[in-house]
């Protein structure tokens, strides 16, 4: 019996996808959204989350730029 | 647009997501003003950009290299036939912010106008040059600006005459305004045989000669400067000069004071006999700064800021020569005392007997009366107890009346060092080097009062095109992090370690060693690494079995490291922590890589830079449109996605600033290299990693060098062995005895607990029985 979920396909780079699997992980089980991990680079996760982890990653991108004081 | 362009096209400015905006910041303002130049279309275009609408255009604008704004700030095209004439008289008058290829920014300020005054330039000489270079009229904002800064400046002198300090000035009226302040008041020494407390000594000095802007003056103006003036002054108590000096600064009296020395008036202190050797040639802008200090037959008290490898020393050696008096010239530290001492015995016809070092190793003390003593910032501030020997030369120093105070790297000197110093020492005039004039702790003002002002800065791309030092190519390499580190990185529980994290991250000891391998094995070049996290540094070093320098490295192997670096064909690299950022010399360098440096300091950068500035190799190979383009290398480790990106992109700010731009490299090692460099397979990976987690936190920190303030790399360790207790061991020794005794003898009474007397052995049965 095939069992089919419906789910958003990631692929990003090495170092974002421990970052989203990191950011996974710092949830509460039941806010959890990795649905599977398919390698480094790529991931399936709930649907509806794509804005959640853009929001996380740009924050995370923001820490670690600098812009000059004007 | 302007020349030069072919030597720097393959440069790119950097071209990260997110700092794009900010590194076309000053292009966009120069597309801005061209536009504007043709129509007036533009005024309020993009949001946030200011309206120059307003600005009157001289019919001839095209013959004038500059712009003048409301808000202080002042544009230049250096393209323009002017821009070399522009260029001088604006770096004395205003601060440079940003001074790429094509424009440069300048900022005017209270204190940028101050020092312009005290290098003899007056109110209405800068408008009337201001005013003559500007492509649109003045607007009337910077007129007043200037007025209302600079019409109290000049009129208020510090003297040091016969060892008595003096406050000079032409106008009573001044003096009387100064005495009426409660500080200055208190400051006056006032001698029993003047009449009162209303009179002021009078006497008369000449006036400002040489004016060096009068190409573009009238000639009467000029010469209404070099008339002689009546002065009057006051003597102040040598322990309040600080005080009083800081008092009349802008912010407060507002009457800035220059410190002049009138050194061939000089007849108390006797002179020094020496002269620069005849094939010491200063090159031009080495003459310019000196023309600056010595403009008007005196020398002036100030900073002169000259990249490293542009022959700072030789500026120094130059000014001593003239002042042809005692001098006291300090350094950081001893390794840059042994150079000072070289260069003055190099460039000058000092004998050696009128020289010597003062540092915890070396105590020599000259004879004769006059002389060249050299030791560190620290030697003289120290206030500890010190050895008989030294304390008598202390003494000595701080008896002697020093016609020339040199102070080198003075950017690095926390300011309270600086004050003990200059309340130690008498001297009469003071001249500051530095290349970078930044300090992440703004506490560069501080130096305008202790000092001076700044007296000329050079522009570094000026002299990268006239070949005077190293045509560089600034890199920035962007090492991706591997997985398995960035997955620790991200941990909360691994904070502390992060640093330790993304410098060890493998795929940047992989872009290392290939730096490495491809500069030592296909260009034959010299290379620096510098590291300041000790743990790396030692790790790097080891793995890849490179001599390293760090904060506890002995003088004596520290200069048997570099004389081999310098000499030996087998030693092509050597691994510094950040003793090496300042002073240590090593001319024969000319790669830098960088992986990793105190968070974000523009000024560790600079300095950085500046080790590889020193220009080698042939004049006419360096010349713009030479043989060769680069022949120096800055490469900058990065690892992406994490916090060293924002350091990264912090630091290069100054040298961005100078005109530098940062390449980016992605691709190092490239694909095909791989396999013969470390840290290839995943399990010595992992086996490293695992090497980071286990250390300590206190070891994959940042190195601390004693006394660290701002960084000042200063050699204390060794002075702290002197101590008579740990010299001879006995440092807590006896205390750790006695607590390793107690709890020995505790942990035995636990073991012969059991009290019982049936369970005692039949040994001792009997003597209880």
């Amino acid at each position: 019996m095939v069992n089919a979920i419906k789910g958003l396909f990631i692929s990003c780079d090495i170092p974002m996808g421990q970052f989203i699997i990191n950011y996974n992980a710092s949830l509460p089980a039941s806010h959890r959204f990795i649905i599977h991990i398919l390698d480094n680079t790529h991931m399936f996760v709930q649907p509806n989350v794509a804005d959640m982890i853009r929001n996380a990653m740009s924050e995370f991108r923001d820490q670690n730029s600098y812009e000059k004081p004007t | 647009m302007g020349h030069g362009d072919k030597g720097r096209s393959s440069k790119r400015p950097k071209f990260g997501k997110e700092d794009y905006k900010k590194a076309h910041f000053e292009e966009e303002d120069a597309y801005h003003f061209e536009e504007f130049d043709d129509d007036d279309r533009n005024g309020d275009k993009e949001g946030g950009k200011r309206d120059f609408s307003k600005l009157e255009l001289k019919p001839d604008h095209t013959n004038r290299p500059l712009w003048a704004c409301s808000d202080g700030r002042i544009f230049l095209e250096t393209f323009s036939p002017l821009y070399k004439q522009a260029y001088d008289f604006l770096i004395a008058i205003a601060e440079p912010v940003c001074r790429p290829e094509s424009m440069h920014e300048y900022n005017l300020t209270p204190h940028s106008l101050y020092a312009a005054v005290s290098v003899g330039l007056e109110t209405d000489t800068i408008i009337a040059v201001l005013s003559k270079l500007s492509k649109a009229k003045l607007p009337k904002e910077m007129i007043d600006f200037i007025y209302a800064s600079t019409s109290n400046y000049g009129k208020v002198k510090l003297v040091l005459k016969k060892n008595r300090y003096l406050v000079e000035s032409p106008f009573p009226e001044v003096l009387q305004k100064l005495l009426r302040d409660e500080v200055i008041g208190r400051a006056r020494i006032i001698h029993e045989d003047s009449h009162g407390n209303g009179e002021f000594t009078i006497s008369k000095t000449a006036g400002e000669l040489g004016n060096r802007h009068e190409g573009l003056l009238n000639e009467a103006e000029a010469a209404a400067a070099a008339e002689e003036r009546e002065t009057h002054s006051f003597e102040i108590d040598p322990a309040q000069v600080e005080n009083v000096k800081q008092r009349c600064l802008p912010n407060a009296l507002n009457y800035p004071m220059l410190e002049e020395y009138d050194f061939r008036n000089d007849t108390i202190n006797p002179d020094l006999d020496m002269e620069l050797k005849p094939q010491a040639q200063p090159r031009p802008y080495q003459e310019k700064s000196l023309s600056k200090m010595f403009g008007n037959g005196r020398a002036r008290s100030g900073i002169i800021v000259l990249p490293c490898g542009a022959g700072k020393s030789l500026v120094g050696v130059s000014a001593a020569s003239r002042i042809r008096k005692s001098c006291l010239c300090l350094a950081t530290n001893a390794v840059s005392v042994d150079q000072w001492a070289f260069q003055f015995k190099l460039w000058s016809t000092i004998r050696d007997d009128q020289i010597c070092r003062f540092t915890s190793d070396s105590k020599e003390r000259f004879r004769g009366n006059a002389g060249v003593v050299v030791t560190t910032y620290n030697m003289v501030a120290f206030g500890g107890k010190r050895s008989e020997e030294s304390e008598k030369i202390i003494e000595e120093i701080r008896n002697r009346e020093w016609g020339l105070l040199l102070m080198d790297e003075v950017h690095v000197v926390p300011a309270h060092m600086f004050r003990k110093v200059i309340s130690l020492t008498k001297s009469h005039c003071k001249l500051g080097l530095t290349a970078t004039l930044v300090r992440e702790d703004e506490r560069i003002t501080d130096l305008n009062f202790l000092i001076g002002p700044k007296l000329y800065e050079a522009n570094w791309l000026d002299l990268v095109k006239g070949g005077f030092i190293a045509n560089v190519q600034c890199a920035e390499v962007w090492c991706p992090m591997t997985k398995e580190f960035f997955a620790e990185y991200l941990k909360k529980e691994n904070s502390k370690k992060k640093q330790a994290l993304y410098v060890m991250n493998p795929n940047k000891f992989r872009a290392c060693e290939f730096l490495i391998r491809f500069h030592e094995q296909q260009r034959g070049d010299k290379i620096i690494v510098f590291a300041d996290n000790l743990f790396a540094l030692t790790e790097y070093a080891m793995k890849l079995r490179k001599p390293m320098i760090y904060g506890a490295t002995s003088h004596l192997e520290r200069t048997k490291i570099l004389e081999a670096f310098k000499t030996s064909r087998d030693v092509n690299t050597v691994f510094l922590s950040k003793v090496g950022d300042n002073s240590i010399d090593i001319p024969e360098a000319n790669v830098i890589i960088q992986i990793s440096s105190h968070a974000g300091s523009r000024r560790q950068e600079a300095q950085r830079l500046g080790r590889i500035l020193r220009a080698k190799g042939k004049l006419q190979d360096r010349m713009a449109g030479g043989k060769e383009e680069y022949n120096a290398f800055f490469y900058s480790l990065v690892s992406t996605d994490t916090q060293e990106m924002y350091y990264s992109t912090k630091r290069q700010q100054f040298l961005i600033d100078q005109g530098y731009s940062f390449k980016v490299i992605t691709s190092l090692p490239p694909a095909d290299a791989g396999a013969d460099l470390s840290y290839h397979r995943l399990d010595d990976q992992l086996a490293l990693l695992g090497k980071v987690l286990n250390a300590g936190d206190d070891m994959v920190g940042l190195e601390q060098l004693e006394d660290d303030t701002d960084q000042i790399a200063l050699d204390k360790a060794r002075r702290m062995t002197g101590s008579m207790s740990a010299m001879s061991g006995a440092n807590g020794m006896v205390y750790m005895e006695y607590s390793t005794g107690r709890k020995l003898a505790g942990q035995g009474q636990m073991k012969s607990k059991p009290k019982d007397p049936a369970k005692r052995h039949h040994l001792f049965k009997k003597r209880f029985a």
